[in-house]
This record gives structure tokens, sequence and C-alpha cells, in this order.
């Protein structure tokens, strides 16, 4: 793996310049808040942010996308091309920067589900290969609320990401992981970095992992969750719960989704957008059964989906403990709260 | 990589009309391109995503077997957005199947053994794709003896009705049909369909049920099957849910780590003993 140290003042700069080379998204400031936005060529990102308000999910499972088109014929709505069936797939090379080590993971989450042996989703997998991701290191966690080492993560984990950068003071360590993140090392420059700087890196790890209050007992109730599907503690965790929905839109993990048509004139498109298991409407049939009737069995499922369902399919608990979620409840519904009490069971 | 969200192109080239009520239509496809109809391998007991471009897609079981070559038939209710807008097609027209999907009846499992098919009202559609399937001349040898117990409310509501004659009049298949309550017309049996089971009482000797109906018939049936010796290993069923993917992706059939669309829909009710009831 090569290592180079990249002056800290340059890095802004460097990533607008490949603004002009591929797409480019990376953190801006957009009135109050810290958002992904495609930058123009020269554009400089911000470097020194807490974490975007949205997760990064979106590049890859955009909140809406078209599947597929299609076109009336006088025997009825017919697909636009039947031949080329990855037509609809936006294309280009797009760069990923400024992505917190929390959400990179979350890219490797979805991809056990989006890019499974039988099944595979080609919008998904598609724009996954064509989109190198630029990780930044969080050597001081932002957040109370930042619990990735609970699940899995960590302040400078490289999982997800096909190039670190971690702040050592007057530079950045530039670890470039895979063969998409070698491809930058021209772009990036730099001097070559050796074992000092991998020391450095690896005591400002540990100080930061420290860093992080928040630690929840997630790898423990795996087994009580098992065994509680039925349990008295469901029956009022849900009661402030609004339903909003917000907690699912803003996790980097959850990828529920609808797809509907829409139709104008004589064409239209076949489009799928983000859903969530908060809606009652989610699970409700025709005939008017719902199998999850109340908010209650939403949140269940919620959890369950996270800390149960997915270890079980994946081996993996489908959190990275980002804090979003914890941060954006209109209620103060507080996931780890939940985890913790659930593990008193 | 194949995208396994785009239809297949098919005709409709057939529309039979089930129940007196006109709510109930049998649709047999036509596949447009040859090499679409050998790409669509399926066993009795899958589903497909009927899709209509411009109102969207519903998951149906497949109706016909696949030892019927040349078309597929899906028999549906009309119901919501999208078998509203199937229902007023005609013969002719061009739409979209996405599939096959899901699991199947064991089909192996069943092999060797004496098979119990009960149906209930319009919940016989992959039940009757296994019948035919079993009874093809290539298969039935590969099957025991084959009882079917198929009831709907009333005489008008029996679906397949040209097909329920030809079977009655095969010595390879035990059929009883019965309606809740007959007509003028009505000279088959009257009886619930737990209650002709109970009647019927097939042996659970070397023995599979295959049972598919609404909740209320399964669940006074399903006692009947325990009193005759069953195991839940040996009663098989399939469980319906709100889809849309249906390759285990868009999160809405999930039940327990199962996910219906891809995991079932067929299950054993020893499988379901071990899944969270939220289905």
């Amino acid at each position: 793996m090569e290592k180079r140290l990249i002056k800290k003042e340059a890095l802004a700069g460097i990533i607008g310049e490949l603004a002009g080379r591929m797409r480019v998204y990376a953190p801006v400031q957009a009135e109050d808040q810290v958002l992904f936005k495609a930058l123009a060529e020269g554009e400089k990102p911000l470097v020194d942010f807490a974490n975007t308000k949205n997760a990064p999910k979106n590049f890859f499972f955009p909140r809406t996308e078209t599947l597929m088109k299609f076109t009336r014929t006088e025997k009825g709505m017919v697909h636009k091309d039947q031949e080329k069936a990855g037509e609809e797939k936006q294309g280009g090379e797009t760069l990923l920067f400024g992505v917190r080590p929390c959400d990179a993971r979350s890219f490797t989450l979805l991809d056990m589900l989006f890019d499974q042996e039988k099944y595979q989703d080609p919008y998904y997998i598609d724009k996954r290969a064509k989109t190198t991701v630029v990780a930044l290191g969080c050597v001081h966690p932002p957040y109370t609320t930042c619990f990735c080492t609970s699940v899995d993560g960590a302040p400078l984990a490289a999982d997800g990401a096909d190039l670190l950068l971690t702040d050592l003071g007057e530079s950045y360590l530039a670890e470039f992981l895979t063969t998409k993140g070698e491809a930058l090392l021209s772009a990036f420059g730099g001097t070559p970095a050796g074992e000092a700087e991998d020391k450095q890196k690896e005591a400002l790890a540990t100080q930061a992992a420290g860093e992080i209050r928040s630690r929840i007992p997630a790898h423990e109730v795996k087994p009580i969750l098992d065994a509680r599907f039925e349990d008295p503690f469901w029956n009022t965790l849900h009661q402030k719960c609004l339903a909003c929905g917000t907690c699912t839109y803003l996790c980097p993990t959850c990828h529920c989704f609808d797809i509907s048509d829409e139709t104008k004139g004589d064409s239209g498109v076949r489009i799928r957008n983000w859903d969530s298991c908060m809606f009652p409407l989610f699970t409700k049939e025709t005939s008017g059964h719902n199998p999850r009737p109340s908010q209650k069995e939403r949140w269940r499922q919620r959890v369950m989906h996270k800390f149960r369902y997915y270890m079980d399919n994946f081996g993996a608990i489908a959190c990275v403990g980002c804090g979003r979620c914890v941060m954006a409840c209109p209620v103060n519904l507080d996931i780890r709260k939940i985890v913790t009490d659930i593990a008193k069971l | 990589m194949q995208n396994p969200y785009i239809p297949i192109p098919v005709e409709v080239v057939k529309i039979v009309t089930e129940v007196d009520t006109k709510d109930i239509k049998t649709f047999r496809f036509a596949f447009l391109k040859k090499e679409d109809e050998a790409a669509f391998g399926y066993l009795p007991g899958q589903f497909a995503e009927l899709s209509i471009f411009g109102k969207g897609e519903s998951p149906i079981g497949i109706a016909s077997s696949p030892t019927q070559p040349g078309y597929i038939e899906f028999t549906v209710q009309k119901a919501g957005v999208v078998t509203s807008a199937l229902h007023e097609m005609e013969v002719g027209a061009v739409m979209g199947v996405r599939g096959p999907l899901g699991n199947s009846w064991p089909i192996d499992f069943l092999a060797g053994k004496n098979i119990v098919i009960v149906g209930g009202g319009f919940a016989f559609t992959t039940l009757r794709s296994l019948i035919n399937y079993m009874i093809d001349e290539r298969n039935r040898s590969r099957f025991g003896k084959i009882t079917v117990i198929y009831g709907a409310r009333t005489p008008g509501l029996l679906i397949y009705k040209d097909e329920l004659d030809a079977w009655a009049k095969r010595d390879d298949i035990n059929l009883n049909v019965t309606v809740d309550k007959g007509d003028a017309d009505w000279k088959g049996r009257e009886g619930f369909v737990p209650t002709v089971c109970r009647e019927v009482a097939p042996s659970s000797e070397n023995a599979v049920t295959v049972i598919c109906g609404p909740p209320i018939m399964i669940r006074f049936t399903l006692p009947v099957f325990f009193e005759l010796g069953f195991s839940k290993e040996n009663i098989i069923t399939s469980l319906e849910m709100r889809m849309k993917c249906g390759i285990g992706k868009c999160g809405r059939c999930n039940v327990g780590e199962k996910y219906v669309c891809k995991d079932g829909p067929v299950f054993s009710l020893a499988e379901l003993d071990k899944l969270t009831k939220e289905y």
C-alpha cells in the first residue's frame, strides 16, 4: 500500500482540481448545514467539519432513481429499450470526498445486500464500481452521539474507503488502500510516508477511540433479541414515535425502498424511492391486512433488522454508530438507550 | 450483469373469467421473445411480478405448470391498482412479467410420497400448478396417491371448473370438491374444507399435505391434519406479503431473518414455527 504525506493547506485545492477531471461530491457549507454537493472545477470543499447532515448512501442508492423508461404503443405501455437494459444507469467516474469512517463502513454493509451472489442490484453496483471513496478520519470524533467503536467501527478505520486521510497536524497521512485509490496518486502528489507516520497514526487512533464516550452493548443484544420477540419491552418503546421516518432516511445503512410508476402523456418512468419501515403503509396489503399494524411492530422491526436479522443474514450489525438518528429524532428516541435497555432484559 | 428489475415482455393470449362474480380471471401470456421462454424456467409454487407500465407491479403465483410449454398463466383477483388495470386488458395487449421469483413447492421432498392438496377459494392457483405438474405423464410415477380437497363458498366461485371436471374423470387422482353452500344446480358435496378433510381422512402414512387458502380455513384445517398424524414438517403452505422488488432488497416482506419473496413464499409448518409471527 502506498502512503504519502499531503500538506494540509494543499488538500482542498487538490480536490477542487480533481473536480475538473471527474464528478466530485464533497462536503460544503449550505446555510447552517454541511451537505455533500457536486463541486465545480476549482471549488474547494470543506476539510474541517464534523460530519454531513445526510449520509452519503445517496450516491449509490439515490433517494429517487429511475429504474427504466416506458412508452405507449398501440398494444400498451412497453419498456423503451428492451435490448439495452443498462441504458438508464447514470454513468461516469465519481469521487466521493470527505466521507467519515462510519459512513465509509456503511458502504461495506450495503454491499452485502445489494451485491449478493444471487440477485445483484445493477444500479447500486454500477455506481459503486465507478466511485472512489476518499475518507477523512476523525482524529477528534465530532459528536457526543458518536458510537462507532461499539458497532465494529473506529474513528480512523479504513473499511469501505479507497483512500484514507488522517490529520497528523502539519500534513495528512494519505493511505492509498485500493487500486481505485492508487489511481489518485499523481493527483495527490505529496511526499512518501513511513513508519514514523504509521506510529503517529496508531497513537492518534487509540486517542480518538478513547474520546468516544458513547458505548453501547451492541454485540450483547443478539441472543436477547432472538428470545424476546414477544416482550413487554416493545409495548411502550414506540409510544412517543411520530412515525416521521427521519431516522431511516438519515441512516447510512437503511435501504428499504418503494417502486412506483409515473406517467406523463405517452411515456413514463418506473422509479424507486427510499421508503421506511416506520411508515404504516409500508407493509399494508391490498386486502387491508397489515402484518405490522402499529408503531410497536415497526419499531421492533427497526431494532430487530439492525441488531438481529442483519447478523443472521450477513454476520454484521446494520448500524455504523454515526448517531444521526439520535441527533435528528424530533422526540429524542435514542437507539443507544434502546440497545442498552435491551441488554438489561 | 442481468438486470432483475426489467420485466420480460409478454402478450396476453387468452383470458378466462373464472367466477360468476367476474372479479377473478386467468390470464395466459406468451413470451414475445422465444429465448425468454427458455430462460423463464420455473417450478410450481413460484410467483412473478406482473408488470403493467404506468400502473406498477403485483406479485402473483404462477398458475400454469412448467409441463405446459408455450405460455404461463396467472389467476388474478381484481383488487388494487395493478390488478384492476390487468382486468381491463384484452387479448393482444403487451405487458411485462418479472420472474420466476421465490422458492417453489418442494418437489424433491414431495417425490415418492402420497400428496394431499388442500385448497380454499381463489388460493388454489399454485396448487393447480402443482397438480398439473404431478399428473403430467412424465411425472405421475414420481408421486404416490394424489388426494385433492378443494372448496369455495359457492359453486360459482370455484375456479378452473373445466379442469376440475377433467380431473374428476381420472382414476389416478382422488378429487373432492366442496362448496360451503350449494345452489339449485349443485350436485356435489356441501361442507367446509376442514369438515371435508376429516371425512376424506387421508392417511398420514408417507404423506405430505400442501395447504393454501384463506387464514380462517387454514386455522381450522390444521388441527384436522394434526389429528390425522401429519407432522409439522409434512404440512406445507405458502405465505403472502406485500412485495415490491421480489428479490430480497426493498425490505417490506421481511419476516424475521427471512424475506418471503426470496426465501419463501413456501414454508413448512415446522419452518413457520421458527419464524417470528409477523405475516
